[in-house]
């Protein structure tokens, strides 16, 4: 069976400083994917770099395939037409627009074989929070409304697959797991998320399988009850007690 | 000169304004981009009506209709030759370059149309409507119909609709757009077509009113920029209203004080504006 | 062209180099045959580059486009012209007066557009060129639509005799001393205190305020410095033609001037002059007349920002840089297997 999302070789450099080295891995259907990895590691450069989108102006090279079909060629806006939904890190909504504003952009697709369809009643399902600020203007949401908006709206463009740049950055510690239950939540769904987070232990929780990115590579990855235990894991962002706990 | 009259004078000319300034506001304030030739497309689309009824034999209606086409695609092109500048938001590249294609256009018009003045007659310019002591044509009462059209249409698109909404987003930020699923370079080029196209039909509707010239460019569209400023920029209700009221300002200063100075007082005001409030008369 | 740090054997060999380049420009004219035509196009040359430098000055280190340098322009032509005319005084006081009223009148404009930014300022600009320009049409007083003409040979008494500028040869002197004093004037500039701030206003304005940079005076600065100099070029203008009239609002002196300083590149001292002087051989040597011209002015214009941002000599650095990567990576791989050899 094919992997969902895949990415091989990818290469990123901004003014020819590498800043992602021939990077490969892939997220099966029902799967959630941890990527962790310290600042600067190049996390989110990788997923930018597979959501075809960047700020700056990058050189990439590599392939990146969403349901077995090459998108390496497909601009940002089309691998998001195609079901490849990115929630950046940092501003990720807009703020002049009111939260019905921001759910209103997204047109979900017409042909929705393969895709994950979730419905307007769906995503305030999930976030009922949302409901009650339907007519805020997304610059005056909290750090957590924002990051339900920008969920939320990614999940009604029906994706094949959802990828997460650390979407608790800036959230309160009691928040962030609660965010992180509900998105496994959809994955247990069958929907494949990729997620990009600073705060391990919280990931661990989560993710079926985790990548650790060090200097723009890969170093380390496997199954979340073998990576608990990797001692590159343990000594740089758990300590001794977690292991002990787990 | 009596009062009820330069009040009808203002209203026939802020309309004007109003309507010549509708492309630019949504332009500049719902886009964030900024068309220096703007001046050189009302020209343009003053003579392709022109052109189209006293060479082609067309009917006024059908002018409108052949110069909004034609400056519609114009403006795709130049959208079309812009789109790296737009995307990178690089707004002093973008004036620099629309004031030289601006030129081009001036240029370009001197050698299609000529040099000579030539006046755009329509028939609704000539018929006079006599109110008692008032009077005003019925092309009068045509633009100031339209333009309060035009704007309510505006607004409610921008306001209202889910491409409001995209366009609004877009201004906002181009590069999130897309992870929407949103082909920014689609939506400006959407809305300076749209810039364009409301040029073209402000020009035929306004332009009749005196006669026009290949270089009148920029010095007849001048009041757009104060328009834009003092209306608070991009605000489209600011805009109807500062169209409006520098009407009604510029029709009493012609009558009563100077008229060779009306550009000049209309310019003291929005000097005068930015000294006090920097950000426009209207307040978000 | 970046001014590398001073070593005193180079900047001797430089001086040298420098003044003899001064010197064989000097005598330009004389060698493209000494034509009336080779002595008014480089005298033309000379001035509209002096003309384009006040612009230059605020493009390149403010990052402001100023659409309202026509005013100073036109004020250091109706300066000259009506004094010349009405007072008959000499050119030394003509100058001066122009020098005073472009401070003043920037230094009004630089206020009133203190708090505008980009496209704003761009606006205000140029509305205070569309009204200076109604304002010297319609008044009398200062000629109206038909200007003034009769303004009598540009005289400068240098004491014990006066230095006469009547024909274009006569001109020339002159035009290239100004030319000289501007770059001079540029080139102090750049490397001053306000210079320095003020690129830093505008390549990165947030780091400009950590170090209690006040935006605003150096904006408001440059803006005042800027407006003598193209005010001078327009007060040799009038002694050149003769004649002032509300033609100096042209839009052709505003598209000329942001055409010259972006054809070769921002930011470098030559380049407005180098702009200037392929733009001024085209039309008045190449011409295609009047309207086919503004055609040209207008695409060169705009296809430099579309297709080369940086001008032409960012074409040249683009490639230069390209050629440098090439060979460093291959010394870079000489030196390597050298060292190899030796260990």
């Amino acid at each position: 069976m094919t992997a969902a999302l895949a990415c091989s070789h990818l290469t990123v450099s901004y003014d020819g400083n590498v800043a992602l080295n021939g990077v490969s891995l892939s997220v099966g259907s029902g799967q959630m994917i941890g990527l962790v990895g310290a600042n600067g590691a190049g996390k989110s450069t990788l997923v930018n770099a597979v959501a075809g989108w960047s700020r700056g102006r990058p050189a990439v090279s590599g392939s990146v395939t969403l349901d077995g079909a090459d998108i390496s060629a497909l601009a940002a806006h089309a691998r998001a037409q195609h079901g490849l939904l990115l929630v950046p890190e940092g501003k990720n909504i807009f703020a002049e627009l009111t939260v019905d504003e921001n759910l209103g952009l997204v047109r979900a697709p017409r042909d929705v074989a393969g895709r994950h369809v979730f419905s307007i009643a769906d995503v305030f399902n999930l976030f009922p929070r949302l409901t009650e600020r339907r007519t805020y203007k997304g610059g005056s949401l909290s750090g957590g409304e924002r990051q339900m908006l920008a969920v939320g709206r990614a999940l009604l463009a029906a994706p094949r697959v959802l990828i997460l740049d650390e979407p608790s950055a800036g959230l309160a510690p009691r928040l962030i797991l609660d965010l992180l239950e509900r998105i496994r939540s959809l994955v247990d769904r069958g929907l494949p998320v990729l997620l990009v987070e600073q705060n391990v232990k919280a990931a661990l929780k989560v993710v079926d399988h985790l990548y650790l990115l060090e200097r723009g590579r890969i170093i380390a990855g496997g199954p979340t009850t073998v990576m608990k235990s990797d001692a590159r894991i343990v000594e740089a962002y758990l300590g001794t007690l977690a292991v002990d706990r787990a | 000169m009596n009062l009820s009259q330069q009040i009808v004078n203002g209203l026939v000319l802020g309309s004007g304004y109003a309507c010549i300034a509708l492309g630019w506001t949504i332009l500049l304030g719902v886009a964030r981009l900024v068309n220096f030739a703007h001046g050189q497309l009302y020209m343009l689309s003053a003579f392709v009506t022109w052109y189209a009824m006293t060479r082609a034999g067309a009917p006024y209606w059908a002018a409108i209709v052949i110069a909004i086409v034609v400056l519609s695609l114009l403006g795709a092109l130049m959208q079309l030759a812009m789109t790296r500048l737009v995307i990178e938001q690089n707004l002093t590249s973008l004036m620099i370059v629309t004031l030289g294609l601006g030129y081009v256009i001036q240029g370009g018009g001197a050698l299609i149309f000529g040099g000579n003045p030539q006046t755009l007659s329509s028939v609704l310019a000539r018929t006079k409507v006599d109110a008692g002591a008032l009077w005003f044509t019925w092309q009068d009462v045509l633009v100031l119909a339209m333009t309060f059209v035009l704007y309510a249409a505006v607004w409610l698109f921008v306001n209202r609709t889910r491409f409001g909404s995209v366009i609004r987003a877009v201004a906002e930020d181009p590069r999130l757009a897309q992870l929407f699923g949103i082909n920014a370079k689609l939506v400006y080029l959407g809305v300076f077509v749209f810039e364009c196209a409301a040029v073209a039909l402000a020009a035929a509707l306004v332009a009749p009113r005196a006669p026009i010239l290949t270089s009148m460019g920029f010095n007849e569209v001048i009041m757009t920029f104060v328009v834009v400023v003092l209306g608070g920029i991009g605000s489209i209700g600011g805009a109807l209203l500062a169209g409006l009221g520098l009407g009604m300002f510029i029709a009493f200063f012609g009558a009563f004080v100077a008229p060779a100075y009306t550009t000049a007082a209309a310019f003291g005001m929005l000097l005068l504006l930015l000294v006090v409030r920097p950000v426009g008369l209207a307040t978000k | 062209m970046t001014d590398s740090l001073p070593h005193r054997p180079l900047s001797m060999l430089r001086a040298v180099v420098v003044a003899a380049l001064i010197g064989v420009a000097f005598f330009l004219p004389q060698l493209f045959g000494g034509s009336s035509v080779a002595y008014s196009t480089l005298t033309t040359i000379a001035l509209f580059a002096v003309m384009c430098y006040g612009v230059d000055v605020v493009l390149s280190y403010l990052g402001e486009v100023s659409l309202g340098h026509t005013v100073f322009w036109a004020i250091g032509g109706y300066v000259a012209a009506l004094m010349s005319v009405h007072l008959g005084v000499n050119g030394w006081v003509t100058a001066l007066a122009t020098i005073g009223l472009s401070v003043a009148a920037a230094t009004f404009l630089g206020l009133v557009t203190l708090r505008t930014r980009e496209f704003v300022f761009s606006l205000v600009t140029y509305a205070a060129a569309v009204v200076t320009h109604e304002i010297a049409f319609n008044w009398d007083a200062v000629g109206g639509s038909d200007g003034t003409v009769g303004i009598p040979a540009l005289k400068l008494p240098l004491g014990f005799f006066t230095y006469v500028g009547g024909t274009q040869e006569e001109l020339w002197p002159i035009a290239f001393a100004l030319l000289l004093l501007t770059l001079f004037f540029v080139a102090r500039f750049r490397r001053s205190r306000l210079g320095t701030t003020a690129l830093m206003v505008h390549m990165n304005p947030a780091l400009a305020t950590s170090l209690g940079v006040d935006q605003r005076r150096v904006r408001l600065a440059v803006f005042v410095i800027s407006a003598p100099i193209t005010a001078l070029a327009g007060w040799l203008y009038a002694y050149q033609r003769a004649y002032v009239g509300p033609d100096m609002f042209e839009a052709y002196f505003l598209v000329m001037m942001l055409t010259a300083v972006v054809l070769v590149g921002r930011r470098i001292l030559l380049g407005p002059l180098l702009g200037t002087a392929v733009l001024i051989i085209q039309q008045n040597l190449l011409s295609l007349g009047g309207d086919w011209n503004k055609v040209i002015l207008g695409f060169v214009l705009a296809a430099v920002l579309i297709f080369w941002p940086a001008g032409l000599m960012g074409l040249v650095d683009h490639m230069r840089q390209r050629w440098l990567r090439k060979t460093r990576t291959n010394g870079r791989e000489n030196k390597r297997s050298y060292m190899e050899e030796v260990q």
